[in-house]
């Protein structure tokens, strides 16, 4: 540990900690530019100057290549430091355009901020601006004008580091350094949108999101990408009910400052037109309760042994546990099955940065539900069960597709019309990950929440809300109407969960107790 | 509960009710008088053939103006409907692909029966694209929809109209608030 001094507060930290990091636990922020967390440290900015003394007396350093030691003393506050940020601005704004009525980072864009706070100079530019090659298309998701780069070199070294494909390149000298790409270059990995985002201003911007919405009117709920099992944290950025964008949400755990372009795309789906957003049987819609009154009618005529139920890998931990408590207490002796695999039962690409192969946002959830159970069988066993099987009730998964294989009558309880729902007897809609509360456990065994951030569309509901209705209608509700209460409840019965309460997992997730390590006999087949 | 308002205490004078009725008349009197000796500045107008002349900052309805190409100067910013204390502007941003504003306004609704005609858009436009200077105050229409005014009509607004206030400044220069730049499309 490190005792370093900011300004006048004084603070502990890990030696080496780099010092706009430790400025920001002190409260103190350092404006910066080229200087990312997850990036290596370029110092070309000259945003982050601070003072610092010497033998020489006092000198300015820039902060972001400072490592915190013992007795390190900064200021942040003096003359000359606040002489050299004003300076600094004036010099990186000297060539830019302005666009900001047209540009899409306003809003959120540090050449603005700091031009506030730090600039507020007059210009005494005489010189034309020198002009820049403006609105290129250089990939699937982005768009870059060069005349607004300030030559942080980012977007060069996320190339080089992150991707390692090393598009972007800084070109020439002087004031004509350029920010571009080789002739005939064209980005196309599957993290593009990340560019957009450590951009500090509007060079790069996404074009998904080109002119949509106005960023300040956007309102932004912390969240987890459902797009794979690797469970990258997000802001969900919305207005009046409407998702805008997905925005990647820094946890150095799991995704550092980053997320693919699949996941960041996903919130397209949200109202697209693969949602369910009626309730129906045999194909005829009708309201959400005749379909649950339905639905009980059906399981109590298939009776025990002819009943089965699926866990979801893309349902909640709240929903699964609604389930599964629900079928125990109405339906004992009814078989239940988790059926891993991605939908439409295809095996999907991963990759090494975040991109997982398995497409399910919570299978590891869906796992443990199953080993605390002890009595859940995987897709053999229903593959075997099937026969005997009058109906099956499917919770979120497309069973159809990762089975391959007839089923009898389906109730589905699902978001979208995947082949299971379309060939589902009765369908009642749930709600989509942004439009409920709930928890999912990432191939980390992480567990994490999602938040509401819109009102689910049409006659949907969460999942673990639809369960306790069913189970209402056959005797017993599983009592997981209250988000909080499922989790607690299912926290305290899990062994690998206790001590995990749904208020404190907090924004980072938090990872389960590790496996016990003689494991049950009989418990691996049933994963 | 409402209280009742206090009553002046009339003096003897008042409260004879013929020495106020002839005070009255001679007011009503003197304005004759006055109107018929000073014509030009005559009190009474025959609204609507004639229209008083309104204030150079009078606000009336919107408009939006054109560059000389008679492409719309709005740039679909957001400022307006950001600053808007109705929140009565709604703007649709499209991208223009082969015009170097790059953005521009599909749809640019102002509702007028929501409006407050505080002016506050006119300021906040960085691109001099709205403005209030027509002095339109007859603002009408038989259904609430027709109250909603759309791009076309206030581009179109101004059409066989003259901004009083752009005449005045292009017979005087010298007058014209710093930085005001003429809407090149020829008026009427
Ligand atoms: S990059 Fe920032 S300062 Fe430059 S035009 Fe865009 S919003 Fe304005
Ligand atoms: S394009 Fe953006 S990220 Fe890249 S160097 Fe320029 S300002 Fe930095
Ligand atoms: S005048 Fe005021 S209330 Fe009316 S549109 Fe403009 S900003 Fe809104
Ligand atoms: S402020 Fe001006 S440029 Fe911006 S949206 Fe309104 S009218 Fe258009
Ligand atoms: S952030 Fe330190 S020089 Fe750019």
């Amino acid at each position: 540990m490190a005792k370093v001094k900011i300004n006048d507060t004084e603070i502990e930290v890990p030696n080496g900690t780099n010092m706009i990091e430790a400025a920001k636990l002190a409260g103190e922020e350092i404006p910066h530019y080229c200087y990312h967390p997850h990036l290596s440290i370029a110092g070309n900015c000259r945003m982050c100057l601070v003072e610092t003394t010497t033998p020489r007396g006092p000198v300015l350093e820039i902060a972001c290549n400072m490592q915190a030691r013992d007795g390190l003393a900064i200021r942040t506050d003096t003359a000359q430091v606040l002489h050299m940020r004003k300076s600094v601005m004036e010099f990186l704004l000297v060539n830019h355009p302005l666009d900001c009525p047209i540009c899409d980072q306003s809003g959120e864009c540090r050449l603005q901020d700091y031009y506030m706070e730090h600039g507020q100079y007059d210009s005494r530019g005489l010189d034309p601006k020198v002009g820049k090659n403006k609105r290129q298309d250089i990939g699937d998701l982005i768009v870059l004008d060069a005349e607004r780069c300030v030559q942080c070199s980012r977007c060069e070294r996320f190339g080089d580091e992150v991707t390692g494909t090393g598009e972007l390149r800084l070109m020439n000298r002087g004031d004509h350094t350029e920010i571009g790409m080789f002739p005939g270059d064209r980005l196309s990995h599957n993290y593009q949108g990340n560019l957009a985002d450590i951009c500090p201003v509007g060079a790069l911007t996404n074009k998904d999101f080109r002119f949509q919405r106005r960023v300040w009117y956007l309102k932004e709920t912390a969240s987890v990408c459902t797009g794979c099992a690797t469970g990258c944290n997000i802001q969900v950025c919305h207005q009046e009910g409407e998702v805008f964008r997905y925005l990647p949400r820094r946890n150095d755990q799991v995704n550092k400052s980053w997320m693919c372009d699949m996941g960041r795309l996903s919130y397209q789906e949200i109202a697209g037109l693969k949602r369910i957003l009626k309730a129906s049987v045999d194909g005829k819609a009708v309201e959400p309760d005749v379909a649950t009154g339905e639905i009980a009618t059906r399981i109590r005529a298939a009776g025990a042994a002819g009943v089965g139920f699926v866990l979801g890998t893309r349902a909640t931990n709240e929903a699964n546990w609604a389930l599964l408590q629900m079928v125990r207490a109405n339906v004992p002796g009814a078989r239940i099955f988790v059926v891993e695999g991605n939908d439409g039962g295809q095996a999907a690409q991963g990759d090494t940065l975040l991109l997982s192969g398995d497409r399910n946002p919570n299978t590891a959830g869906a796992r443990l539900l199953a080993r605390h159970d002890g009595n859940v069988g995987d897709r053999l066993a229903l593959l075997a069960a099937l026969p005997e099987l009058k109906l099956l009730v499917v919770l979120e998964d497309d069973v159809l597709g990762r089975l391959g294989a007839a089923l009898p009558p389906v109730v589905f309880f699902g978001a979208f019309k995947n082949a299971t729902a379309q060939a589902a007897a009765i369908v009642v809609p749930t709600a989509h990950p942004v439009e409920q509360d709930g928890s999912y456990i990432n191939r980390q065994d992480r567990v994490q929440r999602v938040r509401r951030a819109v009102n689910p569309v049409g006659e949907s509901a969460p999942a673990y809300v639809v369960v306790d209705r069913l189970g209402a209608r056959l005797g017993k509700a599983p009592g997981t109407q209250m988000v909080a209460a499922a989790f607690n409840g299912m926290a305290r019965a899990v062994e690998r969960m206790r001590g995990l309460e749904f208020k404190g997992l907090g924004a980072e997730g938090r990872l389960l107790a590790p496996e016990a390590v003689t494991a049950v006999p009989g418990a691996e087949a049933s994963t | 509960m409402a209280l009742p308002a206090p009553r002046k205490k009339l003096s003897t004078p008042e409260s004879v009710y013929l020495v106020e009725v002839i005070k009255g008349m001679f007011l009503t009197m003197s304005h004759v008088i006055k109107n018929i000796l000073d014509q030009d500045r005559f009190r009474t107008i025959e609204y609507p053939d004639m229209r008083k002349p309104m204030a150079a900052r009078y606000r009336g309805a919107h408009r939006l103006t054109t560059r000389p190409d008679g492409k719309v100067k709005c740039v679909a910013c957001m400022c307006c409907p950001t600053i808007c204390p109705a929140k009565c502007i709604t703007i649709i941003a499209g991208e223009a692909a082969d015009d170097p504003a790059e953005k521009f306004p599909i749809e640019f609704d102002i509702d007028m029966l929501r409006c407050i005609f505080c002016g506050f858009c006119v300021e906040a436009c960085p691109k001099d694209a709205i403005r209030m200077d027509t002095k339109i105050y007859e603002i009408n229409a038989y259904t609430r929809q027709d109250m909603v005014h759309n791009k076309s009509y206030m581009i179109n607004l101004m059409d066989g109209l003259k901004p009083e206030a752009e005449d005045v400044y292009r017979a005087h220069p010298e007058q014209a608030p710093a930085g005001y730049t003429f809407d090149e499309k020829p008026v009427a």
